[in-house]
């Protein structure tokens, strides 16, 4: 199942952190569109840092960032959206106060009128649990509910590529399989890359077809996932040993 | 030295007194402890009331001039006593009301509303403290005590005056500075981990508005012995805010900076604007005050959050700023119950 | 009866005048977080807008209109000038009080020592009066209630059902996934500073008009009623600034037929104090239950 697509989503060399030393550091990897990449790694590895490198969170140190072939290194966090790179936080993922179908809409909001209407009908099309939700309030979904109006959401703007910052967080075994195996898997179909960042590593591997195990701020491997698919080797990677 | 300079002297060094332990007062609420008292003034003001009450003796003994309640003519310094209890209790009161688990903005504008409700039921109710005209002939406790001449009564109760703050000083240093004022200065910057400790941060928010309301009370005793007379127009809800300019000025919860502060603000500002070489309207004089009041906090703000002189032990980030890196786009990403 | 009922109304002419000021207020409040302590200066300043104009000739509804745009005006230079550089400079909520404060006290200030400490009062009829059920309801009064009516109509709409109040809406409760949704945040943070302004002058000129006589103090005396209705109805919700408004413009006016007309003011402080005694959060409001709920 390996495209052979161009790189959507490049990270060149990549070191960034908050203002001080450098958290991550030279960091190379690329995702295809239609891929799913995932970074696991144990906790304090940099897996936050990563994102919010290319979100514009944290500072980029040095390297470059390209995004469909266009570098977007010095893009402002609030332009992001424009070029084509969108996201879903892990935490406060949708606005509680609007209804699912805003939601959405706001998510579109750099799109005209109708073009911004039209998405909608094509976002729910890509995720069909969506359409039986567009009526309510999204702070009384459930959590899988709500992680899924929040991929939808990225989704709107028509982005080349989607981050994922560990959308399983929080979710039971059910819901992190449903999140994970249909909602990322109908990410994925619609033609973007996916980066996924995960605390749980063997069910993200399972999704993705490439692996970046990160540790102490560094790729330790880069690896296709069906060459990984061994928790043991998985966890003496993430040891360091 | 003419009667009129030493009276001048006199006066200024008592304004300067009672500001200091006001803005000290002021200063372990919000300085040390991080409550937005807007409403302080109104404790200086019952203290005020309160010593005039005390030492006037009943309103029928004025012959009808001025009606308020209650009325007694105690011996001094009872009455100066009596308007500290009256400020602390006041500020319990007061306390209980508005420091709930309100937000820090909430809790502010509730102070407001208590400063506002207590102008206009002044005003309009003339039984309780002579409504607008206010309370007068208050006459200076020295008077009676000391036979001496009129200048030299004054001059020792500048000195009573110098020896309270003094006193008060001592006694802020102690708690400040001690495990006592380190409490209060976690509740100011982190109740949540005060909390988690096992301390009722509100309990300890109610400490430090109950001292500052019973050296509000003081100040205002004072001051009103001095100048013999209160009414409304002097504590309007924005007189408040000298108060708090003092405090960003001189550096909040640094004693020694809040005494610069409350000297150089509360009098000095005054002062510098009536000696400006060019002849104003009063009622400019008295808008150019507070223009220049309100300046001085913004410029403060920006330049200097930590003030002249600041707060030692510095081992939080500086109270003014947030941490939250949102929050420099917007100081709303976190909404919600959390203090400020 | 015929008391209640003329208390009644003038108690809707006050609530009309505070639903216009206070949803503004509470507007701006929930997309900029500021609580903005100067916004009865923007009033007195757009009310003295208005006095200048209607002197000069102007009719008073043309002022009105006139003045609410300058009030907007006034409202994004205050923002840009002040408030907005003291956010990205990181200031906390807690320094932001005393920044919209101070520079409250700056602008009434100023225009005291423009204007003096002298009342002033426009050239306008209030019109014959009209009798609507027991309610004595001037001509100007009337036209009072239907702009606050027409104003409360459209914000509602504007934010209910078009994409800048979607995105008003969801700047209030989580502005950084707001521009991760391309949302240009400092944009609409303008718009609702503009719209705030707007309201607060309409507000002043009509309330300028109901008190028949102002000063340069008025504004921020009115602010405190303003706040009263505002966090009433629960900081942040428009609808619960109609609903507080009503309140505290009944409450103030049957006080003042019944009881004493010095105390009106009294008695709406300490209703919103009992409700926030009750209620933290006001009557009606989204934002702090909605927070509460996240963490």
């Amino acid at each position: 199942m390996r495209s052979t697509s161009a790189p959507s989503l490049v990270l060149d060399r990549v070191s960034a952190g908050y203002g001080g030393a450098a958290v991550i550091e030279d960091v190379s990897f690329s995702v295809r569109s239609g891929e799913v990449a995932c970074v696991v790694g144990p906790n304090g590895a940099g897996k936050s840092t990563l994102l919010r490198a290319i979100t514009r969170d944290a500072v980029l140190i040095s390297g470059r960032i390209l995004l469909a072939g266009e570098d977007i290194s010095e893009t402002a966090g609030n332009d992001l959206v424009r070029r084509g790179l969108a996201w879903v936080p892990q935490l406060d993922d949708v606005f509680p106060i609007l209804t699912v179908r805003e939601n959405l809409e706001l998510g579109g909001y750099s799109l005209d009128r109708r073009r911004m209407r039209a998405r909608v009908e094509e976002v729910v099309a890509i995720f069909p649990l969506l359409s039986r939700l567009l009526g309510r309030v999204a702070g009384q979904l459930s959590g899988g509910e709500r992680k899924l109006l929040a991929i939808g959401r990225a989704l709107m703007p028509g982005p080349s590529a989607v981050l994922l910052d560990e959308p399983t967080a929080g979710l039971s075994p059910e819901m992190t399989q449903l999140v994970l195996n249909t909602h990322v898997e109908e990410l994925r179909q619609s033609g973007v890359a996916v980066l996924l960042v995960e605390q749980r590593a063997l069910e993200a591997i399972a999704v993705s077809s490439e692996v970046h195990v990160m540790v102490d701020g560094r790729l330790r491997v880069s690896k296709q996932a069906r060459l990984l698919t061994d928790g043991e080797e998985l966890a003496r990677l993430f040891l360091g040993e | 030295m003419s009667a009129a300079t030493q009276l001048y002297l006199a006066t200024v060094s008592v304004y300067i007194c009672v500001n200091v332990i006001a803005s000290w007062a002021l200063d372990i609420q919000f300085g040390v402890t991080g409550v937005l008292n807007f409403s302080f003034v109104v404790f200086q003001a019952a203290g005020a009331y309160t010593a005039a009450i005390l030492s006037l003796g009943p309103s029928s003994s004025s012959g009808g001039f001025q009606r308020y309640v209650g009325g007694w003519r105690l011996p001094f310094p009872v009455p100066i006593i009596g308007a500290m209890v009256v400020g602390a209790v006041l500020a319990g009161v007061v306390g209980l009301v508005s420091l709930r688990r309100l937000r820090s903005d909430y809790q502010a504008m509730v102070m407001l509303v208590v400063s506002v409700i207590a102008t206009i039921v002044a005003e309009s109710q003339t039984g309780l403290v002579n409504g607008v005209a206010g309370i007068s002939l208050v006459a200076n406790p020295m008077v009676s005590l000391i036979h001496a001449t009129r200048q030299t009564q004054i001059w020792i109760f500048v000195l009573f005056c110098v020896f309270c703050m003094a006193l008060v000083g001592v006694v802020m240093y102690a708690t400040v500075y001690s495990p006592f004022g380190r409490v209060l200065r976690a509740v100011r910057e982190n109740d949540r981990a005060i909390e988690a400790l096992g301390r009722n941060a509100n309990r300890h928010r109610m400490q430090a508005f109950v001292i500052g309301g019973a050296l509000a009370g003081l100040s205002g005793a004072l001051l009103v012995e001095f100048i013999g007379a209160w009414a409304p127009n002097g504590w309007f809800y924005p007189e408040t805010f000298v108060f708090f300019t003092a405090v960003i000025v001189g550096g909040r919860g640094s004693l020694t900076g809040v005494a610069v502060g409350a000297a150089l603000v509360g009098v000095g500002v005054q002062q510098a604007v009536e000696y400006l070489p060019i002849t104003l309207n009063p009622s400019v004089i008295a808008s150019l005050e507070w223009i220049i009041t309100g300046i001085l906090t913004l410029v403060f703000l920006w330049t200097r959050p930590q003030g002249l002189l600041p707060e030692r032990r510095r081992r939080f980030p500086t109270p003014w700023r947030s941490d939250a890196p949102e929050l420099a786009e917007r100081s709303a990403a976190t909404k919600g119950d959390e203090r400020g | 009866m015929g008391v209640l009922m003329s208390a009644i109304g003038f108690g809707i002419v006050t609530a009309s005048i505070l639903a216009v000021s206070s949803v503004g207020f509470t507007l701006q409040f929930s997309v900029t977080n500021v609580f903005n302590l100067s916004f009865g200066s923007v009033m007195t300043g757009t009310g003295f807008i208005a006095y200048a104009l209607n002197t000069s000739g102007v009719s008073i509804w043309a002022s009105m209109a006139i003045g609410a745009l300058c009030g907007g005006v006034i409202s994004v230079a205050l923002n840009w000038l002040i408030f907005g550089r003291f956010i990205r400079h990181g200031i906390s909520r807690f320094g932001m009080v005393i920044v919209t404060i101070a520079t409250g006290l700056i602008c009434d200030n100023t225009i005291q020592a423009f204007v003096g400490p002298t009342f002033y009062a426009y050239n306008a009829q209030p019109g014959k009066a009209f009798n609507l059920a027991g309610m004595l309801l001037t001509g100007q009064e009337l036209i009072i209630i239907v702009i606050a009516a027409v104003m409360m109509t459209a914000t509602h709409v504007g934010l209910k059902s078009t994409r800048l109040g979607a995105a008003m809406r969801g700047l209030s409760v989580n502005a950084s996934l707001a521009r991760a949704c391309g949302v240009p945040t400092r944009r609409v943070v303008a718009v609702a500073w503009f719209a705030s302004g707007v309201m607060a002058g309409i507000g002043s000129v009509a309330l300028f008009l109901d008190t028949s006589t102002f000063a340069a103090t008025t504004g921020s005396q009115f602010l405190i009623m303003v706040i009263a209705a505002a966090v009433l109805g629960g900081v942040g919700s428009a609808e619960g600034a109609v609903v507080g408004a009503l309140v505290v413009g009944l409450a103030t006016e049957i006080t003042a037929a019944y009881w004493n007309p010095e105390l009106k003011d009294v008695v709406a402080f300490v209703v919103l104090i009992l409700v926030l005694l009750v209620r933290p959060q006001g009557m009606f409001s989204q934002l702090s239950s909605e927070r509460t709920a996240v963490g």
